[in-house]
This record gives structure tokens, C-alpha cells and sequence, in this order.
């Protein structure tokens, strides 16, 4: 892959890690940034402190935003925003 | 700083120095130690020796004011029920150390990163304006650490059982053996956990009480849970001129907060998307070595920071500093002439997220 493909798959990635960012800050009413939360960090307990109730309120944001439901999916898939970023856009998984 | 459970500790532990301590590395010199001590961690529960880590006690009218001032995190309103993680940075927003702040009725008591507390203590001690009172309490009392999917079932054996299921980052004062015992759940793993904060005499007792019900697994396999979950770890991440963001720490700060020290270098830093990013990557050759090029094609775009074998992804896991346009999941490098993929945190999934606490 040349360096201008790495940089185009990273960049689709990217956008939908700022997507998911945008919609957390957003529906949580969160007082920073959305570049502030990073890829990789956590989101529950740990790192972004989300709470079970939160949760809940981005599985419901999720389907209206992105039109995926994750209502069943362990809590792994809460792992980072990034984790998040292949469900909600597998095509960046099933080229990762 | 003296180990007080050295004594407890098996013939044929392995030591090693990091920073101002000497810790277990493994408690046994079998070439098997790591894998046991990290499957203990990440299947069952593990106790853990966290002497490495000081206590440093901030007291007095100018407790609260001090500590707000020199947290990257708003210990303003933090009661002596609940603990959090901080950093703390210097003037230029790098990282000093990372802490876990307690709420204490009279201030607040800090526990260093491992080896870390002697530094902290300085620099704490340098910029102490407001005229603390700032004592070293690692000469009087000692931390127990438990981690992992049943920890909680050890904590009922040991302590209370009820203590198990307090919420995370909750402390809560308890007793043990006629001694008061601060007890709060902590982690560092992703795993259940907990820390046992006691007078150091009575240390070596619990210790060999825990070592009944729990594994004990040494700083390499603590450190490498860490990494699995994208724990920051200063001591292999804050690499010299590395900005709180380049490194990926932001959730340690509280950027919201008014003021504190490093607040305008970080946020300075933020404002100018400048600099690299951290992403984790693998790969099934070697452990690179910090300071390794990462290259995409013949182009260098970044360098290793850290890496080690993950024993849970049998595979090397590591942290490098790259590019920002290319601090991306799924990408294809190469690192010392080995191919590279780059990860999606966390890079093992702690079992803790799906064992409920009974």
C-alpha cells in the first residue's frame, strides 16, 4: 500500500472516530471538546466515565445517528471510541 | 525505598529497580513466571505487591488549594469516599506522574506510579506556594493491590464482601486484623480492582493472607495488563519533549478546570494539532526497541515507544508515536524491517467486563 493509501484508510477511520465523538459530546452534554476524547482511550469507569445509564443513551443515539444497532453486542464494543468506529463502519474492520 | 513484604516474598523473586524502588519483577525465576502470574491476573485474581508506589500526604488550611492547583484533574470537592486518577504535570504541560488522589477528611493523599514518589515528592515540595503541610507517608504505611475477573471474591475472604461491589473509584474505611485499613476500588487492568492502604507493620500480614486466596503477579505482568488496556505509563510513554496530548493522555486532565500547573502548555498544545500521536500495534516477530522507525514503505512516519510480548495475544504489543495522519487501526508498516498492524484499543478485552461481581 503506497503512503497516500495509508493516509486515505487512516483518514476514513478518523472521520468516523470524529463522528462518534461529536455524537457523544453532543447527547452526554459533555463541556469539552470532542477532539479532546482520543481514540483509544476508555470510555466507561475508566477514562471517559461513562456511567450504564449513558450507555443506554448511546445505543439510542447510535441507531439514529448511524442506523446500527448494538443493543445486543457485548460491552467490548464500548472498548474506546475506536472499537466503537468498526462496528458502526465495519468496512474499516473487515479492511483492517 | 525499602520493600516491607521483601520478607514475605518467595525465595527466587526477581527484583528490579525502577526509578526510586525496588520491586518484584516475578515471584519466581521460571522462565514460566510471566504467563502464570498474567493468566492469574487475567483470569482469576492476583495480588499485587504496590510498594514501588508512595504516599505523600497533603495537609493543613492550604490542602485542598495546593492539590487543585498542582492536579491536572478537579480534586476540589473530592471526599474522603472516593479516590481518582490524575496527572500531574510541570509548568511546560509534561508529565510528571501519575496518581491516584484520595479524599481524606484533613486533605488529600497522593500514591505515585511506581518508583515515581520521589520525584513527585520534589517537585511537589518545590512548588508549594500555598504552604502545605507535605509529608512522605510511605515510612508508615504500605498498599496491597488485587486485580482481576474474581479479585471480588478475595476482597469477601479478606475484608468484607460487601467492600467489593463499591463503585469504581469509591474508598471506604475498614478494618483488618484490629488495624484501619483504607480500602477503595481502583484498577489498573481493566480488570476488577482494589487497593489495601495499611500501616506497614501489619503489611506482611495481609500479604501472606491475600497470597492464600490470589496469585501474587509482579510489576512486568501488571504493567503488561496495562498496556492491553491502554493504560498510560508514564515511565515508558513520557518520552522526553512528549506532550500530555502526543501521548494520548488527555483523559487524566481536566481541561475544563480554570487553572492548574501545565494547563496553558497543554491546552496550547491541543489548540495546535501539532506533533504526533500514540497507537498501538502488534506483530509476530521481535520486540522492537524503543526509539525503533516506523515506516510506511520507505517513508518515516513515527518510532516505537514501548513494546513488550503480550502473553494474551501471544504476539508482540507495543506503543509507537507516528504521524497524526497516519495514527490510525488497520494500517499495514514496518518497524526494524517487520511488518507491523496497527490496533484498535483495548487490545485484549478484560474478562472483568463480563463477570458480574456475586
Amino acid at each position: 500500500m503506497t503512503i497516500d493509501e495509508l493516509r486515505a484508510k487512516a483518514a476514513e477511520r478518523q472521520q468516523t472516530c470524529d463522528q462518534i465523538k461529536k455524537m457523544i459530546v453532543s447527547r452526554l452534554d459533555l463541556e469539552i471538546e470532542p477532539g479532546w476524547i482520543t481514540d483509544d482511550q476508555p470510555l466507561f469507569g475508566r477514562g471517559l466515565e461513562l456511567d450504564s445509564l449513558d450507555v443506554l443513551e448511546l445505543y439510542v443515539a447510535i441507531e439514529a445517528e448511524f442506523g446500527v444497532a448494538l443493543y445486543d453486542s457485548e460491552m467490548a464494543v464500548f472498548g474506546s471510541v475506536s472499537r466503537l468506529a468498526d462496528e458502526i463502519n465495519p468496512a474499516l474492520r473487515a479492511r483492517g | 525505598m525499602t520493600n516491607v513484604l521483601a520478607a514475605t516474598h518467595p525465595e527466587g523473586t526477581v527484583y528490579g529497580e525502577i526509578g526510586d524502588a525496588t520491586v518484584p519483577l516475578r515471584f519466581s525465576a521460571s522462565p514460566e513466571a510471566l504467563s502464570e502470574e498474567y493468566t492469574a491476573l487475567r483470569e482469576r485474581a492476583a495480588v499485587i505487591d504496590l510498594g514501588g508506589h508512595r504516599l505523600i500526604e497533603i495537609t493543613g488550611p492550604a490542602a485542598v488549594e495546593f492539590a487543585q492547583r498542582v492536579l491536572a484533574r478537579d480534586v476540589e470537592y473530592l471526599t474522603s469516599d472516593r479516590c481518582m486518577m490524575s496527572l500531574v504535570l510541570d509548568e511546560d504541560g509534561r508529565i510528571v506522574d501519575q496518581v491516584i488522589a484520595f479524599g481524606r477528611e484533613d486533605g488529600i493523599l497522593l500514591e505515585s506510579s511506581c518508583g515515581a514518589g520521589a520525584r513527585l515528592l520534589e517537585h511537589l515540595r518545590e512548588r508549594n506556594d500555598e504552604g502545605a503541610e507535605i509529608a512522605d507517608r510511605s515510612e508508615d504505611l504500605a498498599i496491597v493491590g488485587l486485580e482481576g475477573p474474581y479479585a471480588w471474591g478475595v476482597v469477601g475472604r479478606l475484608i468484607d464482601a460487601e467492600l467489593a461491589s463499591l463503585p469504581f473509584e469509591s474508598v471506604a474505611e475498614a478494618t483488618w486484623d484490629g488495624v484501619d485499613v483504607v480500602f477503595a476500588r481502583t484498577g489498573f487492568t481493566g480488570e476488577y480492582g482494589y487497593q489495601m492502604i495499611v500501616p506497614r507493620e501489619s503489611a506482611p500480614g495481609l500479604w501472606s493472607l491475600s497470597v492464600e486466596h490470589a496469585r501474587p503477579a509482579g510489576q512486568e505482568a501488571l504493567e503488561l495488563a496495562m498496556l492491553e488496556v491502554r493504560q498510560p505509563m508514564p515511565r515508558h510513554e513520557a518520552t522526553p519533549g512528549a506532550s500530555v496530548i502526543e501521548i494520548g493522555a488527555n483523559w487524566l486532565v481536566d481541561i475544563t478546570k480554570e487553572s492548574f500547573v501545565g494547563r496553558e502548555a497543554v491546552l496550547e498544545a491541543f489548540e495546535s494539532g501539532a506533533g504526533r500521536s500514540t497507537v498501538g500495534f502488534t506483530c509476530a516477530v521481535g520486540v522492537p526497541a524503543p526509539g525503533t522507525r516506523l515506516m510506511a514503505g520507505d517513508q518515516v512516519i513515527g518510532e516505537v515507544v514501548h513494546a513488550v510480548h503480550s502473553v494474551g495475544l501471544n504476539a508482540t504489543l507495543g506503543l509507537a508515536r507516528v504521524d497524526r495522519d497516519l495514527a490510525a487501526a488497520g494500517l499495514e508498516l514496518s518497524a526494524g524491517g517487520v511488518g507491523v498492524t496497527t490496533l484498535t484499543s483495548p487490545y485484549i478485552v478484560p474478562k472483568s467486563w463480563s463477570v458480574p461481581i456475586i
